[in-house]
Order: C-alpha cells, then sequence, then structure tokens
C-alpha cells in the first residue's frame, strides 16, 4: 500500500515536470505526428507516376511516333525529347532523366525490309524506384514493339488473333505481391519507417527523462519522493512515458491500418498487443543505456548513434540475410528488427500466434536487461557520482 | 591609415574568435564524439551493413503442376539467373505458401496444369508469380529473374515455331527479333543496393554530425550563460561577421577534413564508384560544408540545452535522408515536401555528389545544384548574423536589467 502511494507520489511528480518543460511533449508527441505526416504525405502516391524517360528519336518515322506515343501512355513514364545523345546522356548522369532510348535512324525502313533496327537504352540505376522502374517500363515497351511488327506479319499471312497472341507472346506471367498487392511503396516503408521513429522517440525520450535527475542533481529529490524506494521511484517515473507510448504507438497503429486502410491480413489487435510489449522493450534498451552510462550526455550521444542505426538493422530495405556474416547477429540486438518480423507475418501471412511467438519472446527478452543495470543506476541516483558535465 | 587599422582589427578579431572555438571544440567530449567518432564511424558501419549491395541467389519454391519440357526448362534458368535460386520444389501451393510464411523462401513461381498444353496448341500460357513483399528487393529479383527467362523461353518457343513451319535461320531470326535492343545500365550495373544508399547517406552524415556537434556546443553555452552569439567585449556589440566568420572557420576546418575522408578516402577504402575528379568534388565539398555550417549554427539558435538536439532533432536524419530523393524520385515528391527540401543543403549536396562520383558528371553539369548551395550560404549567413544580433540585444538588455 505504501509502495502505491509513492509510486503515485513520484508519477505526480514527473507529469508536473512534463508540464513545465515542453521538450518531453515535443519531442514524443510533436516529433510522432510530424514523421507521421511526413511519410504518409511524401510516399502517398505509392507509385510514382509519369518518370521522365528520354527519347533520342534519330528517324522520326510513323513507328518511331508510335513508339513514343505508347511510351507516354503508360502510367509510369513520360517522355523527354532530346536532340542528340549528348544533351540525352548530360541529362541522365545529372538524374533529370531515369533513363532514356536512341531510336537509330532509318528505323522505320530497316523494320520494313527485315534489316533488324537496334534501339539502344541506357538506364540511371542510381536512384533505386525511379532507375528500376523506368528499366522495367522501357523493357516491356520495346518488346511490345518487337511484338507488334510480328503481329503485323503474322496478320498479313492470314492467321486469326488467338493464335497470334500464343505466338508472339507465348508465356506471359502472371505475377501476384503478397502483403501489399499493389506493390505500394509508400505501405512498404511506411509501415516499418514509424515504429522506427517511435523506438527512435522512446529511447531518446526515456533516456533524457531518466539522465536529467542525474543531470540536474534531483534524483536524490526523486527518490525522497518515492519513499527511498528505487523501484517506486523507476515505476513512477516509467508509467507515465510508458502510457504515452503506448497511446502513441496504437494511435499509429490505427492510423495505418483503420484510417489509411494499409493491408492487413491478420487482427490489428495482435497488432495493438504487440506495439505494447515492443515499447516495453524499447524502454528496456533505454534503461539499459542510462544505467550502463549514468551521464545523460554521453548516454544521449550513444542512443542517437543505436537508434538510427536501427532503421537499417531492421532489414526491411535491404535484407539482413544479404549482410555479412557479422553484422547479421547485430540485427537481434534491435527491438525494431523483432517488430518487423512480427508484423509481416501478421499483417502479410495472418499466422496468428503461432508464427510470430518467438519474436515476442526476443523482445521479452530485453526486458531483463534493466535489471543488470538497476543497482549501479540506484546508486548513481543515491551518490550522484558521476560527472554532470 | 585608418582602413589599414580596420582590416587589421577585424583580422586579429576573427583569428582570436576562430582559435577560441577550436579550443572549446576540442576541449569538449560530447562534440568530439559527434565529430569524430559518428563523423568517421558511421560511413564504415553502413559500408560494412551494405558492403554485398545486392540480394543473390534469393531461395523461391517452384510449384511444378504441368510438369512438362518447357517448365521444367524454365525451371532449370531461373536457377541459373543471379537473382533467385530455386530452394524447393513443392507439390502444390500450400506447401509452398507454407514455406514462404515460414521465410524459408522468398517468393514462389506456379506452373499451372495446363502450361505444357496450352503451349502445344500454341495458345498463351500463364506462368504465376508470388513476390514476398516484407523487402522490395525480394519482389524485385523475383520479378527481374522471371521476366529474363520468360522473354528467353519465349524467343525459343517462336523460333521452334517458325522452325517446324519450314522458315530459315535468317528469316526467324527477322521475325523472334525485329527489333534488336542493346541495354546500358552504366554507373550501377547490378542495381546494388549500397551503392544507392551509400552515395547520399555519406554526405547526410556531414550534415547531421555537424549541426549535432555543433548545436551540442552551442546548448552548452547556453546553459553555462556564455552564449554562442556573445562577442568579445572589446567589441562594443560591432563585429557580428566577425563572430559568425571566426567561429564558422574552427568547424569549417575541422569538416574539410572530415569531408575529404567521407567523401574521397570512404569510397576508395569500400571500392564505391568513383567517377568524378577529385578535384571536382573538392569543389563541391567547399560549397556544401560552408552551407552547413551557417545551416547548423542558424538552426542551433533554438537549442536551448545541451542534450534537446538530439532529442528533438534526431528524427530529422531520416527525413533528410529521404528529402535526397534517393529512393523516392525527386519529380515524384508532393510540391510542399519538395519545397521543404530546399531548406537542406544535403539535398543539393548529395544529388551534386551523386552525379559526379558515381555518374562521372563534372563540376559544370551540377551548377544547379552548386547555384542552390550558393544561395543557401547566403541566405543562412544572414540568418545567423541575425540570430547572433537578436540574441545580443536580448543578453545585453537582461544583463542591464540584472544590474539595475
Amino acid at each position: 500500500m505504501k509502495f502505491w502511494h509513492n509510486v503515485y507520489k513520484v508519477i505526480a511528480r514527473e507529469l508536473r515536470l512534463m508540464r513545465q518543460r515542453p521538450v518531453y511533449l515535443l519531442a514524443s508527441v510533436a516529433v510522432m505526428a510530424f514523421c507521421s505526416v511526413f511519410f504518409l504525405t511524401f510516399l502517398g502516391d505509392g507509385i510514382p507516376q509519369d518518370l521522365a524517360i528520354g527519347i533520342v528519336d534519330n528517324d522520326d518515322s510513323s513507328v518511331s511516333r508510335e513508339f513514343i506515343r505508347q511510351l507516354d501512355a503508360t502510367q509510369l513514364g513520360k517522355t523527354v525529347r532530346f536532340g542528340s545523345y549528348t544533351q540525352a546522356r548530360e541529362a541522365l548522369q545529372t538524374g533529370r532523366i531515369n533513363a532514356f532510348c536512341v531510336l537509330p535512324e532509318n528505323m522505320y525502313d530497316d523494320l520494313l525490309s527485315y534489316r533488324q533496327p537496334t534501339v539502344t537504352f541506357y538506364v540511371n540505376s542510381l536512384y533505386f524506384v525511379g532507375g528500376a522502374l523506368a528499366y522495367k517500363d522501357v523493357l516491356t515497351m520495346v518488346n511490345l514493339t518487337s511484338g507488334a511488327v510480328q503481329r503485323e506479319f503474322l496478320r498479313a499471312r492470314g492467321m486469326d488473333e488467338a493464335s497470334i497472341m500464343g505466338q508472339i507472346q507465348p508465356i506471359v506471367i502472371d505475377s501476384h505481391q503478397i502483403g501489399n498487392t499493389t506493390t505500394n511503396y509508400g505501405v512498404y516503408l511506411t509501415n516499418v519507417l514509424l515504429p522506427g521513429v517511435l523506438e527512435m522517440i522512446i529511447i531518446l525520450v526515456t533516456v533524457y527523462s531518466l539522465g536529467a535527475e542525474l543531470k540536474y542533481g534531483t534524483s536524490r529529490h526523486l527518490l525522497e519522493k518515492a519513499g527511498g524506494s528505487m523501484l517506486a521511484a523507476m515505476a513512477g517515473k516509467l508509467i507515465p512515458y510508458t502510457l504515452l507510448f503506448t497511446f502513441l504507438g496504437i494511435s499509429c497503429d490505427l492510423l495505418l491500418y483503420h484510417w489509411m486502410h494499409f493491408p492487413m491480413a491478420g487482427s490489428v489487435w495482435n497488432i495493438f498487443a504487440v506495439t505494447f510489449v515492443y515499447v516495453l522493450s524499447c524502454e528496456a534498451v533505454a534503461v539499459f543505456l542510462i544505467g550502463t552510462l549514468p551521464v545523460l550526455r554521453d548516454a544521449i550521444s550513444v542512443s542517437a548513434i543505436y537508434s538510427v542505426l536501427g532503421f537499417s538493422l531492421a532489414g526491411f530495405t535491404f535484407p539482413v540475410e544479404a549482410m555479412p556474416p557479422y553484422v547479421q547477429g547485430l540485427a537481434a540486438l534491435f527491438p525494431l528488427r523483432h517488430y518487423y518480423l512480427f508484423y509481416v507475418q501478421e499483417a502479410y501471412f495472418a499466422s496468428g500466434f503461432s508464427g510470430w511467438y518467438m519474436q515476442v519472446v526476443y523482445m521479452l527478452l530485453f526486458m531483463f536487461l534493466p535489471f543488470t543495470v538497476y543497482r549501479r543506476l540506484y546508486r548513481a541516483y543515491s551518490l550522484q557520482n558521476y560527472p554532470k558535465k | 591609415m585608418k582602413r589599414i587599422t580596420y582590416i587589421g582589427q577585424w583580422f586579429s578579431d576573427w583569428y582570436s574568435i576562430f582559435v577560441n572555438e577550436l579550443r572549446l571544440i576540442f576541449s569538449d567530449s560530447g562534440a568530439l564524439i559527434i565529430f569524430f567518432l559518428a563523423g568517421l564511424a558511421y560511413p564504415v558501419i553502413y559500408n560494412l551493413i551494405y558492403m554485398n549491395g545486392t540480394v543473390d541467389d534469393m531461395p523461391i519454391a517452384v510449384v511444378d503442376k504441368a510438369s512438362c519440357a518447357e517448365s521444367r526448362e524454365f525451371t532449370h534458368k531461373l536457377d541459373a539467373t543471379r537473382e533467385v535460386r530455386v530452394a524447393y520444389r513443392c507439390t502444390d501451393m500450400g506447401e509452398a505458401e507454407k514455406l514462404l510464411q515460414e521465410r524459408k523462401v522468398n517468393g514462389i513461381v506456379m506452373f499451372p496444369e495446363d502450361f505444357g498444353e496450352r503451349l502445344a496448341a500454341m495458345e498463351q500460357a500463364a506462368v504465376s508469380t508470388y513476390a514476398d513483399m516484407s523487402s522490395f528487393l525480394y519482389y524485385k529479383n523475383l520479378l527481374m529473374a522471371a521476366n529474363h527467362v520468360m522473354l528467353d523461353q519465349m524467343h525459343e518457343i517462336q523460333t521452334g515455331r517458325y522452325a517446324s513451319a519450314g522458315f530459315t535461320g535468317q528469316e526467324i531470326s527477322q521475325m523472334v527479333h525485329p527489333i534488336r535492343y542493346k541495354e546500358n545500365i552504366p554507373y550501377n550495373r547490378a542495381f546494388s543496393y549500397g551503392i544507392f544508399f551509400l552515395s547520399a547517406a555519406l554526405m547526410i552524415v556531414i550534415q547531421q554530425t555537424m549541426f549535432y556537434g555543433s548545436s551540442l556546443l552551442a546548448g552548452t553555452m547556453r546553459e553555462e550563460n556564455r552564449s554562442f552569439a556573445v562577442m568579445p567585449d572589446k567589441l562594443k556589440g560591432r563585429g557580428i561577421s566577425r563572430t559568425v566568420l571566426g567561429r564558422g572557420a574552427a568547424y569549417w576546418l575541422i569538416y574539410m577534413a572530415i569531408g575529404a575522408y567521407i567523401a574521397a578516402l570512404v569510397p576508395r577504402i569500400f571500392g564505391l564508384p568513383q567517377n568524378g575528379r577529385f578535384g571536382d568534388i573538392f569543389i563541391l565539398l567547399v560549397f556544401y560544408v560552408s552551407a552547413c555550417v551557417l545551416f547548423s549554427f542558424t538552426f542551433s539558435t533554438l537549442i536551448r540545452r545541451r542534450e534537446t538536439v538530439f532529442v528533438l532533432f534526431l528524427f530529422m536524419s531520416p527525413v533528410c535522408l529521404f528529402l535526397t530523393g534517393f529512393s523516392w524520385p525527386t519529380e515524384s515528391f508532393p510540391m510542399f515536401w519538395k519545397l521543404f527540401s530546399y531548406i537542406f543543403p544535403s539535398t543539393f549536396a548529395a544529388q551534386a555528389f551523386i552525379d559526379m562520383n558515381t555518374a562521372g558528371a563534372d563540376l559544370p553539369m551540377v551548377r544547379d545544384q552548386i547555384m542552390a548551395l550558393t544561395i543557401q550560404i547566403v541566405v543562412y549567413y544572414l540568418l545567423s548574423c541575425l540570430a547572433v544580433y537578436i540574441e545580443n540585444r536580448m543578453l545585453r538588455r537582461r544583463a542591464y536589467i540584472a544590474q539595475s
């Protein structure tokens, strides 16, 4: 009873601190709001449209114009005409266009007389999405044009339309995308980036809040409020933040899966539950960091370096299994990695508990971290024997 | 005579501010950690993470319900591509989906029962691919491999059919390939993720570590009531430019060294493409580092305490990275974010760096970016002078109030 009374007093003290110093709410609520708006609007289109693709038309015939018209008609491409190869190459080198095609002189005449003209295309592979999509678009278009020529030839020989299709394109690929049927780049990135931002916020704000007691020498006052109990002090300090971060995490889940209707094969309730575990595991990392380095400025620098690396090592952009072996192990040290693996199971495969329980176990393992530094942090709080500046 | 004294005085003030700032930087372990540890180590860590760059031989499962010569050949050719490897052959989709869910494979290729029959009947046959969308690289690999094999197989089938219809070699080639094509993918042949990511990330590291480090120092000074903006007393409130330029020169000097390491040495060590001339890259660095110093000065005005810069602004690092357009193409940016991206020197510097270092563009070709950086230098110089001026007035008023 006494314990909970002490916890209550610490919570009241913490809420007062949060009111007095706007940094806590700015760094959590405002940052999360900004990032949600940023990523959802920035990648809002899902698939880029009207990528600039250059054309050097040395033929200027009905065939070459038809080729350009077709390329323009694709959702992805928007053609830009260049007078010469040099101009187009310069535009490619400076990233103004994603690819360009050179249509050869006499293309039309060569086609008519079966001299097999050669279309040359160049792709700028330095800009990830634009390059890859422009490559696909141009490749498809060249093959379609080839097909169209064959179709004319076969028609002239009196073949019926169904057989013509069977001949000019005997095999078609019927592609399915599991978990993201529309190939929406925004869905793919935002679903992991926002939890990543949450991890960053949790670690920084928690480290800051626990470290500020040391820096401003208020840790003894804190312990006093907690009736000398470190457990009550930690519980009182962390409960308001746990509620705040869980609120942020679940709002973010609601935003993505309820409001934006991002694909969710499984149950959103599972996502809510694991978001809570995820918040706890990130807080555990934060307590471990400040406990290991009970000097605010060192702990915050290390936290910053750690949480930025979390994005890369989650492995959602570049898969972890393609990283060097000694880096692969490091990935397991980030709660975001486990959240991502859980999210894929739930949102893509709806595998339920049996598919992802191990990820939750890993996240819960992080909860042991604070106990390893518990005494160290208590001594730092009560003795204040670390440098403040 | 008076004029010479003024210039002499200016330089002597400038020099003492410059030396004092260097002393401050080198006596602050936090700033040193950010400048030297983060600035030097991040590029190395990222290079290690993205060293392989591509996902090769990604495991896929094949469900061959047709079990005909064509489907077996298709499977063999898939296995031979660099992108994928056929790790499992399954009898039904359920089995393959289970493998996908267990992450043992990252894609499925399925041949329906009628695949061979349709081909024999000269009808269009479909092959279904199922891509694991949890990473776009999985999707890209499966798509590229399946498309290339499909085109190859298609031409083979066409050739066979024309041959059996009695056409000769030359005629067949003319009909199967009425148009030939030659693809050139310079700069990044294999679509290596490492090259995309690192080129932009290296420039971001310069801007962000400088911003965090200098804000850390600015915050410390404000905590100790010796503001960043405080000018030596003997200047009597004049000499804003001396203060800004003197302090700036200290960061500039340190970051030209770190920048040369990041932009020239790191790509050399890790075998990234280096198609630009060193001189051109160095000139870009001169503009970029100058813009970053003044950018950091302007925005560090917002930092009142030492550690808050991380708590409040760390999220800007991934945001700035996306704003360079390395991933999502610049032309697809919503207008608001396009304008927003102009705030950051990294937007222009990363584009110029990618164009020069990887695509081999020369300095005149990136003139737009250099021009934008020049505008930023002028604007942020004026803004940081203004910030110093305002903060000084506020400080002096406070001192005056405290005195009276």
